[in-house]
């Protein structure tokens, strides 16, 4: 096998080694083929036929297929979301896993095609009915309503008849000759001779109903309303709807016939009610029994409806599962090219080349799966195409990963800083949130996610929830890391540990003492004597500060560092020696001088020594400002330190154009040395000549016709190189590197400043809650200890837990991004995207 | 949907660094402005002042809202799509090239028989919900503004009312061919209507048509002549209501409105004239039913007025550049002679004026702080439903021969 794989086991530190490979796959094979290897998930599939509409590709039918099958299930899974009783959907782990592989797929999908249209047709004729008896229903309770209200304004009506007698005896004729035909009624309803309409309609539409009315027969209306208290609901489509019924006194057929009009085009419902009251009673009789007996229908429907929606449910997510299956593994054959003369589809892909064996085994499981004895054909192309980038990771160091690619993709087989970022985030993290105890609740809130990481991952967490519980293992060390910190600060909730002996003496009195060393150390951390010393901010600032320094160049050093094995590995030689070495030496000369300054400082016993600590502050700028002048008591700090100043100082300066002009000088003369031997820009002309003589050896092996494919593959990706973009191109990144290592160093700085920031906080918090309780007594203090414990807990959790966290995390970040990555990093690759299904999954 | 966001981002950051550049350079020019007080550097001065302030002002109510309108137009189907509609066999391969652009999804629920009519009303559903969006979110005068383009559609939507009520369809028929933007909630009394002081009377006196609606009372009774002419009335109202609202908003919008509102305006005028041929509108009555806006006012809507025959339109477009090639392919038509040439002149002028139409809208995005872009976006959409539409149509009724005939966009 040509797979040059580089070291035995995976590591994060390079990507992995990727394979272009082709697959002659026989179409019968096709389908099971995929499959397996969707369910195996690592190999990317690359579009053979780019230009192709996706209508006018080979798997079109099926996919066309496959989504009304989709539709179906989506209208079944809506259905069933909509039902008011919970209808109980069998999750898949439990459901007996449709075979959609081996000889009798296409059997099974034409069966499943058909239980699903079945069951569609079955399901959309039942909420026909349903829908259909229902809307009778709505009818019948409306006319009810209607009936029931407008007894009541009937009533009312009776019980003021002495006074309509006289309002109508006042009036003019016409009225009058009313009360002649009325007189051939009983003496009981001679009132009610207006014709009225009565109905139900919408009730945000009454006002304009009314208002329309109003105005069409100009006011010669007597329109009275009710409200029905509860809301009709659409069986379809779930809204509820409000409804008001109405009746309208009016005169004259014309006007009648308008409000009829009117009352319909606004969507309103008429009813037929009778001015007798008899017979409306009777009518309401009626009513009331055709409702129980729809009522009746309705609930044999409604349960029939849901006997169908549960056996759906019990399949529902086994077909959910192969549906999305068969639309992934048709839309990756539709990336394949077809071959009519060989009846065999080609397809193209990368994959890693460490698991080429076993997509093999796959490929053979397929065939024997199949049924057939046409195996599919695998073998490895060469390519000059950049391979995806490809980092194999396990659940902890997921998070870790992912953090390094939200900045960039690493470049194909790039040194990977995610590797490291699993030991420099979380401890950039803690130095700037030490503290023991904040650190223990954060590691113990990520290592109870950890222990129900089985029970939590399958439940839906939420976006916020989620995203904490993806990063679990970053925010454990984070916990762990702060928690070292925290011994290294002597810290906890403010507070401190006195463990071993102190290093310092109180003597006894009254207001300030002067601590006297007694000759102990402390063994680890900060010595506790410190706490509550007045000048233990100074002192705290003037540590952490330089701490800060010092961790700060150590991690640009090693960022920068890893520019090494990435040189050694795409053998850059070039790059080494006019990037990688002055670089070095710029970044050395001056901070890392800086940094061993320090460290020095820290060493001298300052109280034996015969001459004053020095500022090493000044020491620095004064190195620039006048080199080689050393001011004693301010700036000295070791004898022939002017030398050694100017001699680093001179490094640094030669730095510069060395870093600016070496590099673009020494392309110029390759390319006049390219052109005088008479060659044009054809190419790159450096990869191009180790290549063509391994290719015979590297293909040995393989089966068969592999010739062909490879003069194919000659669409390689051309780099243009002009000189004056070498040249732009250096200077900028001249400019950045040097300007950035003075910002970068300061910006380290964050490190301190939210380290003092979280440590000042906490004790705050510490002085404005608890420390005014615990000198209580009784039951008073009991009390209160216990409300402003509540509290003085609530706060630090929230606080100083989470929102510090999270500043101190977007600050580590930062210090990733930004500085670290800008020293080595690259990152212009591309993300390896296999065919899995459980990637889809998650989705 | 993805596509509008992204750009709405880009756009926002965008206007606001341009703005303080913009108001710099005009800042330059108040200055110099200031030595030489003639008109004509006053006229500059004022335009560039309200420039200056649109630029400044403009994104604090509506930079949002522009950014999403041009996001949708970015999401406008182009030529490549058009080709590839064009291509397909079926409508189901019509959906599933649609669902590769920004409609996405938007038919895949739908029954597998899939009829033109719910392409279309789909289609019009986006656009009436990427309206009501941006109308929800618009404050004045931009809401006002949005609210004249729906004016229209309750123009057309009362003229169809009418008209079915007249030829005595079924009610519920006519609401559901009603356009949803131009819906207003006294809509459906329409029908009671008899006669025009009813119309007027019971439904339009609250609507914002009311203005309009006072020039037609005259009209006695409603027939197909009647409600032609209403529909004109209305239609020249609302043009020069309009026309006059953007005018007040000043500034670039009202350059690049009145622009299209003209073209609106002339369209209507060339179409009233050349339907008035044989039939019995009188001259007077013709001259009335011309908006008094546009290029060709006041004189070319003179001539209009006693024109007689098509040569008569045709010489005066002349005198307005744009509008001289409208006459000119379909002479080999126009030598059939008699009605038959002049139906044919009548609809290949039809497309021509969508054509420029399209032109128009797509100029107005040239220009950034006006309100010019949203009447544009939504004339554009409108314009490429209806190409779906025909497309569709085409595809459904296996006239391939005719498949080209939809008006490209971009």
């Amino acid at each position: 096998m040509a797979a040059r794989v580089d070291n035995d086991y995976p590591s994060l530190f390079r990507s992995e080694t990727m394979s272009l490979v082709q697959l002659f796959v026989p179409t019968e094979v096709a389908h099971d083929t995929v499959a397996e290897l969707g369910e195996l998930g690592n190999v990317q599939f690359k579009d053979l036929n780019p230009d192709v509409n996706p209508f006018q590709r080979s798997f079109i039918g099926e996919i066309r297929r496959v989504d009304e099958m989709a539709r179906r299930v989506r209208f079944f899974a809506s259905q069933i979301e909509k039902e008011k009783d919970k209808v109980p959907v069998r999750p898949l782990y439990d459901s007996a896993p449709l075979i959609t592989v081996g000889p009798r797929v296409a059997q099974t999908m034409d069966d499943l095609d058909v239980t699903l249209s079945e069951h569609e047709s079955r399901l959309a004729q039942m909420n026909e009915s349903y829908e259909l008896l229902s809307s009778r229903l709505r009818e019948l309770v409306e006319a009810r309503h209607v009936l029931r209200e407008t007894a009541v304004f009937f009533d009312r009506a009776e019980s003021n008849q002495s006074d309509i007698r006289t309002s109508f005896e006042d009036s003019s004729a016409p009225l009058l000759q009313h009360d002649d035909r009325e007189n051939q009624f009983s003496s009981s309803n001679v009132q009610f001779d207006l014709e009225f309409v009565a109905g139900t309609i919408e009730r945000a539409r009454l006002p304009t109903f009314e208002r329309v009315l109003w105005r069409v027969l100009r006011g010669n209306l007597y329109m009275n309303h009710t409200d029905i208290a509860e809301p009709f609901v659409d069986p379809a489509t779930g809204i509820e709807t409000r409804k008001n019924v109405f009746i309208i006194f009016a005169h004259g057929d014309a006007l009648l016939a308008k409000i009829r009009k009117v009352a319909e085009s606004m969507g309103a419902t008429l009813f037929p009610i009778d001015a007798n009251a008899d017979k409306r009673v009777e009518s309401l009789r009626e009513i009331n029994g055709r409702i129980e007996d729809l009522e009746m229908v309705l609930y044999n429907t409604g349960s029939t409806r849901r006997t169908e929606l549960a056996k759906i449910g019990e399949n529902l997510s086994s077909w959910q599962d192969v549906v999305r299956k068969e639309k992934m593994i048709y839309e990756t054959l539709n990336f394949f090219n077809y071959d009519v003369r060989r009846k065999t589809l080609i397809a193209e892909g990368w994959c890693p080349s460490r698991d080429i064996i076993t997509i093999q085994l796959a490929l053979r499981h397929a065939t024997e799966e199949s049924g057939t004895s046409v195996p599919p054909i695998l073998h490895e192309l060469r390519t000059n195409k950049t391979p995806p980038t490809f980092q194999r990771t396990n659940k902890f160091t997921e998070a870790f990963q992912t953090i390094m690619d939200s900045y960039g993709i690493a470049t194909y087989q790039e040194v990977n800083p995610g590797l490291f970022a699993i030991v420099t985030f979380p401890f950039l993290f803690a130095v700037m949130f030490g503290d023991i105890g904040h650190g223990m609740i954060v590691f113990f809130a990520a290592l109870s996610m950890i222990l129900y990481e089985r029970r939590l991952a399958r439940a839906d967490l939420g976006e916020i929830f989620g995203t904490f519980f993806y990063g679990r293992y970053i925010i454990l060390l984070m916990g762990l890391f702060s928690i070292y910190t925290g011994v290294i600060y002597n810290d906890i909730f403010s507070k401190t540990l006195n463990l071993f002996q102190s290093g310092w003496t109180l003597p006894e009195g009254n207001g300030t003492v002067t601590g006297i060393p007694n000759g102990r150390v402390y063994p680890i951390g900060l010595d506790p004597a410190w706490h509550g010393a007045d000048n233990a901010l100074i002192f705290t600032n003037s540590y952490k500060m330089k701490m800060s320094i010092v961790l700060g160049v150590i991690h640009m050093t090693f960022a920068l560092s890893l520019q090494l094995p990435n040189h050694l590995h795409f053998k850059r030689p070039l790059e080494f020696w006019c990037n990688f070495a002055p670089q070095m030496i710029f970044l050395q000369s001056i901070f890392g001088y800086l940094t061993i300054c320090i460290l020095y400082k820290w060493i001298v016993d300052w109280s034996k020594s015969p001459i004053p600590p020095p500022s090493l502050l000044n020491m620095l700028i004064n190195m620039f400002l006048s080199p080689g002048t050393i001011t004693e008591g301010d700036t000295r700090l070791y004898t022939g330190q002017g030398f050694v100043q100017v001699v680093l100082l001179f490094l640094a300066f030669i730095c510069v154009p060395w870093m600016l002009c070496v590099k673009p000088y020494i392309q110029y003369k390759e390319m006049k040395k390219i052109q005088e031997q008479g060659y044009m820009n054809l190419g790159n002309g450096n990869g191009n000549d180790d290549e063509a003589p391994r290719r015979s050896e590297d293909l040995e092996g393989e089966e068969e016709g592999n010739g062909r494919a490879i003069a194919e593959e000659q669409d390689e990706e051309h780099e243009h190189h002009d000189f004056g973009e070498v040249v732009i191109h250096q200077v900028i990144h001249t400019i950045e590197f040097c300007l950035g290592c003075i910002s970068h160093t300061a910006s380290y700085l964050r490190l301190w400043a939210l380290s003092l920031a979280h440590a000042q906080l906490s004790e705050v918090l510490w002085d404005m809650t608890l420390a005014n309780v615990l000198g209580m007594t009784g039951v008073v203090g009991v009390v209160a200890k216990i409300i402003i414990f509540a509290l003085w807990f609530m706060l630090t959790i929230f606080i100083l837990c989470i929102m510090e966290g999270l500043s101190a995390f977007l600050h580590a970040l930062r210090l990733h991004w930004v500085e670290a990555n800008s020293k080595h990093y690259e990152g212009a690759g591309y993300q390896f995207m296999p065919l899995s299904f459980a990637n889809a999954e998650e989705n | 949907m993805t596509a509008a966001v992204t750009a709405v981002a880009g756009r926002g950051g965008g206007d606001e660094r341009r703005a303080p550049s913009i108001l710099g350079r005009f800042g330059a020019v108040f200055e110099t402005a200031e030595d030489a007080a003639d008109v004509t550097t006053f006229d500059a001065l004022h335009r560039a002042r309200t420039l200056a302030m649109e630029a400044l002002f403009f994104n604090v109510d509506s930079g949002y809202l522009e950014g999403i309108i041009r996001g949708y137009k970015a999401g406008l189907l182009t030529q490549s799509h058009y080709t590839n509609l064009t291509q397909c066999e079926n409508l189901e391969d019509f959906r599933t090239q649609l669902s590769t652009t920004d409609y996405g999804n938007f038919l895949s629920n739908e029954p597998l028989p899939i009829s033109t009519s719910t392409i279309a009303d789909k289609a019009t559903q986006i656009l009436v919900d990427q309206f009501n969006y941006i109308r929800s979110n618009a404050v004045a005068p931009l809401s006002k503004f949005l609210d004249y383009i729906t004016y229209g559609y309750m123009i057309d939507n009362v003229v169809l009312l009418i008209t079915g009520t007249l030829h005595e369809r079924d009610t519920h028929e006519l609401l559901e061919r009603c356009h949803p933007l131009g819906w207003f909630e006294t809509m459906p009394a329409l029908c009671v209507a008899t006669n025009v002081e009813e119309l007027y009377q019971t439904v339009l006196v609250e609507t914002p048509l009311a203005p309009y609606f006072r020039e037609c009372l005259s009209a006695a009774d409603l027939d197909d002549l009647n409600i032609e002419i209403i529909r004109n009335t209305l239609y020249k109202a609302y043009l020069e209501d309009f026309h006059a609202f953007c005018v007040s908003i000043g500034g670039p919008t009202a350059d690049v409105t009145s622009r299209i509102l003209s073209f609106e305006a002339d369209r209507r005028t060339i179409n009233i004239t050349i339907n008035s041929f044989g039939t019995e509108l009188s001259k007077e009555q013709r001259a009335r039913l011309f908006p008094t806006i546009g290029r060709l006012f006041p004189e070319g809507n003179n001539q209009l007025a006693k024109a007689d025959e098509i040569d008569q339109v045709r010489a005066v477009c002349e005198s307005v550049s744009e509008y001289r090639a409208f006459f000119d392919s379909p002479s080999g038509a126009a030598a059939g002679g008699g009605e038959d040439g002049d139906a044919g002149i009548a609809a290949a002028l039809e497309d021509k004026f969508f054509v420029a139409e399209v032109h128009l809208n797509k100029l107005a995005f040239l220009q950034q702080f006006q309100y010019g872009v949203f009447y544009a976006y939504f004339k554009l959409k409108e314009q490429e439903i209806r190409n779906l539409t025909w497309i569709a149509e085409c595809i459904a009724q296996e006239a391939r021969d005719r498949i080209q005939d939809y008006i490209p966009i971009f």
